[in-house]
């Protein structure tokens, strides 16, 4: 029927006129139109009878006939849009759908579910976070200043700013209501009953209370930051140290001096601050009184900067400022490019970009690699439906041959299917929040200072929980509603539907194994970071961790203890350290190598005859040396890495001799073997140890006990017997470090968790598929029975086409997985030894492989087994 | 004056008294442009149609599909009754007028 294209009248004069048109009749206008075009396209040539057929169209949109036409089509009872009665009857057949094919129904409610309910997680986590900050009373005129620094080295912007600009505006001008500077790194360590409890907070300028909005549940905002030493502890720390008392005029000690707590706040939420106390600025300008504030115009890191405008001051004014300001540091930093920026408040939490964020800084990347992940996972969940639907034509297109011939119109046949996909987004909507509730729960105990954030319910979340479901449905309907819509209803009521809807092809098959794929690449990931938790366990670390027992010392008398732990006839050997082997070091110190150089190791106090206890390997020189310390040279060992980094300096080979930023001279009288001091992620960095009993933390007993039980009792009376006040808390060194690499658990966890849900999603989507063709080809399979063919055959042609499916994503996802996790993931996350191994790449598709069997197996089954006859009979 | 029919209409209308059966759109308006040596536009024509139609001097139906126009239907007009009676008045004012004439019009 179709003519070639260059008869055809233009298309866009035509739509141009239907959609003039709109509801009139005007088939028979259209039809004079394409006559005169014909009639001029054989007399005149193409132009002229387009040009012509354009000069009808216009003269058509402006005639009165057509104006009529629409008028009276106006007040026509016959219409094709969508009124509410039609949506309600939509409604009403979409649910007698689902409850009729309830298969169909039940395997998208739950793959839809479970696809969203990471989504949803997502999607409250990122909404608590865009609603950060929104309850201070004077949210608009708060402005953090912003630091964009361009030099040879780094071209970055940070979240924080010179000391120098908060006194330095607030003097010049004159809109500038209030400053409040804020220091990070106020970090106190109380003593606690015995126990040091180590807080994080900020150093803030009084004014803090008063620019912002945190209540303060006991205290006077106006003066709480105000004297140097006023301490001002969140809800929980306060509970913490203090159970039932009343915290306010109570004194801390530290090493630094004594803090007086001047109040008590509501612990934080919604904020992009996050401390467990607070002190006064006027606190570091004490503890660090070389630092020049008001002149430091050089160190902009650390240093937090908030300014409160006053009312009606426009955005300008504050631009212009800032302007003259980076001008100013400018001139105190002539190789830099400065811009100081201002950021508005709310718009603090998330960014793109920002370096040395106050707080945790959150940011959009994570948050939209945290969403893409989600999306990963329900795009599967969206295929199974749109695959489904159109496997199910078969069933459903008689229904709309039957509409269509009764006049139903392709806007209103996709809105019935775009009605009946949101309507079962909605039901899976039910579905997903209840798995997310749960999920949430176990997933912000993982997460850093998610304790923060307030995911609960709220007016916004729901908001964006029901736009988010209806965005589901209609991206998942509209693919199925564009292809039923376009039916042809004389196929559909002689009943087969066109374009071989009922196999599996085309972009179908892509689908299928876009889900395979992703199911496969995350059950590598389980397999790839299994291995890696294995690997940390068993990996041995270079020194002796088993049946060695760790005491820290906390108050009590080294000395004394070591001797009378020493004692006991089951402990070996007790030697002591500052921090365990195996455990991230926290001590680091510069040393000087030659005269000019320094450079930045990580040390370690040991205790006697450490090295030998630990069966540490000495590459050169003797352990024992380290007890010949004299006054003024100490004796050290030094690891490998330690001489490979100080050999950059140009350090004479022969003095194995340095200084340490105390002063002290170190003389080098042993190396060691480059081994995982630190976890085995971390790279191995120069570290020295000294010998410090007065500095070492722990005891390290190595034990040989028939029974610890008893031995730890029993050491534990010994404990006891000499200090009271403190407690005997004895844990081995190999619990202590599989403690240390719980984040892989969490890791594996996590990974386990999504892994399951694409698995499910996908083989969901797998029976659904199988299913179907296996119903449609029920007749096919009982008279191939007839004719002789074994079950073994009949399994064989059902299996085939999904099994090359599987196999097609399985060769893609092998080299993606290689990549990914063995050259990007592992390596920058973890790297530990080896990286991805075959086996687990075997196990993870033999793993699929049997799942998918298994649900193929379920479907094929039922119609191999039936009696053909049966299956036959009813033509 | 029994009901005004002007120019334009009159020349419908004999169109279309012209072309009988085959009175539709297209044909109308080619048999127009040919005899009175106009370009008129379909949108002109279907106007005055329109007009006629409410006026009462046509009515018109659907035909059948025809091939042609792509699978579209003709829509034809035909005269009514009293079409024909204007028609008619129309005719025996201008026989009154050219009878009368004092100026000789014949050429």
């Amino acid at each position: 029927m179709k003519s070639p294209s260059k008869k055809n009248p233009p298309r866009l004069a035509i739509q141009l006129l239907r959609w003039w048109a709109n509801d009139a009749d005007i088939e028979d206008l259209l039809g004079d139109m394409e006559e005169e075009y014909a009639y001029h396209l054989g007399r005149h040539g193409k132009p002229t009878a387009q040009l012509n057929y354009i000069r009808h169209t216009f003269s058509l949109i402006l005639s009165y006939s057509l104006k009529r036409r629409k008028q009276s089509a106006a007040y026509s009872n016959f219409y094709f849009h969508n009124t509410m009665s039609m949506i309600a009857s939509y409604f009403k057949i979409a649910i007698r759908n689902f409850s009729k094919y309830k298969l169909f129904t039940s395997v998208n409610i739950f793959g839809l579910a479970l696809g969203m309910s990471i989504c949803l997680l997502a999607l409250s986590i990122a909404v608590a976070i865009y609603r950060s900050d929104e309850h201070h009373e004077h949210k608009d005129r708060i402005h953090q200043v912003n630091t964009y620094i361009w030099n040879e080295e780094e071209s970055k912007t940070f979240g924080s700013t010179f000391p120098a600009v908060a006194d330095h505006m607030k003097a010049k001008y004159p809109f500038i209501e209030k400053t409040v500077k804020i220091r990070s790194g106020f970090s106190p360590e109380f003593n606690h009953h015995g126990n040091a409890i180590s807080f994080n907070g900020y150093f803030a300028e009084a004014s803090f209370f008063e620019v912002f909005s945190f209540p303060l549940l006991s205290g006077d905002p106006r003066t709480a930051l105000a004297e140097p030493f006023s301490i001002v502890l969140t809800q929980s720390v306060a509970e913490t140290l203090y159970k039932e008392e009343d915290p306010i005029g109570k004194s801390l000690e530290t090493e630094q001096g004594t803090y007086q707590v001047t109040g008590v706040m509501a612990d934080l939420k919604q904020t992009h601050f996050y401390f467990d106390l607070l002190t006064s600025h006027a606190t570091y300008e004490q503890l660090v009184p070389e630092a020049n504030l008001t002149n430091d115009w050089s160190g902009y890191r650390d240093n937090y900067l908030y300014l409160l405008v006053q009312p009606g001051t426009i955005e300008l004014s504050l631009a212009e400022a800032l302007a003259q300001v980076s001008a100013t540091a400018g001139e105190f930093n002539p190789n830099h490019t400065i811009e100081l920026e201002s950021v508005s408040l709310s718009e603090v939490v998330p960014r793109w970009n920002l370096s040395n964020a106050i707080g945790i800084g959150w940011d959009q990347p994570s948050m939209l690699f945290f969403l893409s992940i989600g999306l990963l996972i329900l795009l599967p969940a969206v295929f199974n439906y749109t695959n489904l639907s159109i496997a199910r034509a078969l069933k459903r297109a008689k229904e709309i041959g039957i509409r269509k011939v009764v006049g139903a119109d392709k806007g209103q046949i996709k809105a019935q299917f775009i009605v009946e996909t949101v309507l079962l987004a909605f039901l899976a909507l039910f579905g997903a929040v209840l798995i997310y509730l749960p999920l949430k729960e176990e997933f912000l105990d993982v997460v850093f200072a998610a304790e923060v954030l307030d995911t609960s319910m709220g007016p916004a979340q729901v908001t964006v929980f029901i736009v988010f479901t209806l965005l589901v449905g209609l991206f998942a309907g509209i693919f199925p509603a564009r292809y039923f819509s376009r039916l042809n209803p004389i196929h559909t009521m002689k009943g087969k539907a066109s374009s071989g809807a009922a196999s599996v092809s085309g972009i179908k098959k892509g689908l299928f194994v876009f889900q395979f794929f992703v199911s496969l690449v995350f059950i590598i990931g389980v397999g790839a970071i299994a291995k890696q938790y294995s690997y940390v366990l068993n990996q041995n670390h270079g020194f002796e961790s088993d049946n060695v027992l760790t005491v820290p010392f906390q108050n009590i008398d080294k000395q004394v203890v070591i001797n009378e732990l020493r004692g006991h006839p089951d402990v070996k050997a007790v030697t002591t350290s500052s921090s365990l082997p195996g455990i991230i070091l926290p001590y680091h110190v510069d040393v000087t190598p030659n005269a000019l150089d320094t450079m930045t190791v990580s040390q370690v106090f040991i205790g006697e005859g450490f090295i030998d206890q630990m069966k540490m390997k000495l590459v050169w020189g003797n352990s024992q040396e380290l007890d010949h310390s004299t006054q003024n040279i100490e004796h050290v060992l030094v690891n490998e890495q330690f001489l490979r980094s100080a050999a950059v300096f140009n350090h004479e080979q022969d003095s194995l001799s340095f200084t340490t930023a105390d002063g002290t001279h170190c003389r080098i009288v042993g190396i060691l073997e480059d081994f995982n001091f630190e976890p085995l992620n971390r790279m191995i960095g120069p570290i020295i140890f000294r010998q410090s009993l007065e500095q070492s933390e722990f005891a390290l007993l190595t034990i040989n006990s028939p029974d610890i039980r008893n031995t730890l009792n029993e050491l534990d009376v010994i404990w006891t017997d000499i200090d009271q006040e403190s407690r005997f808390e004895a844990a081995f060194l190999d619990d202590e470090i599989e403690a240390s690499y719980h984040f892989l658990k969490t890791q594996i966890k996590i990974f386990g968790f999504l892994s399951a849900l694409a698995i499910t999603i996908s083989c969901l989507g797998l029976l659904g598929m199988v299913a179907y063709t296996t119903e449609n080809r029920t007749k096919e399979i009982a008279i191939r029975k007839i004719m002789g063919a074994t079950n073994k055959s009949l399994y064989y042609l059902l299996t085939k086409d999904f099994l090359k499916l599987i196999m097609i994503s399985a060769l893609i996802a092998i080299p993606f997985s290689y990549v990914f996790y063995d050259k990007l993931f592992l390596y920058f996350l973890l790297r530990y030894g080896s990286g991805l191994g075959i086996t687990e790449v075997a196990v993870s598709i033999a793993f699929l492989l049997t799942v998918g069997f298994a649900s193929i197996y379920w479907q094929t089954a039922k119609v191999a087994h039936t009696n053909p006859a049966n299956n036959l009979r009813y033509e | 004056m029994k009901g005004y029919l002007g120019e334009f209409e009159e020349l419908v209308l004999l169109t279309i008294a012209n072309l009988a059966a085959g009175a539709y759109g297209s044909a109308l308006l080619r048999d127009i442009n040919e005899r009175a040596n106009r370009n008129l536009s379909l949108g002109a024509l279907h106007s005055t149609l329109t007009r006629l139609e409410e006026k009462g001097y046509i009515t018109s139906y659907l035909g059948e599909p025809t091939n042609e126009r792509g699978g579209r239907r003709k829509r034809h007009f035909e005269l009514t009754s009293t079409a024909i009676s204007a028609l008619n008045d129309m005719k025996s004012l201008r026989d009154e007028l050219w009878a009368n004439a004092q100026v000789n019009l014949s050429r």
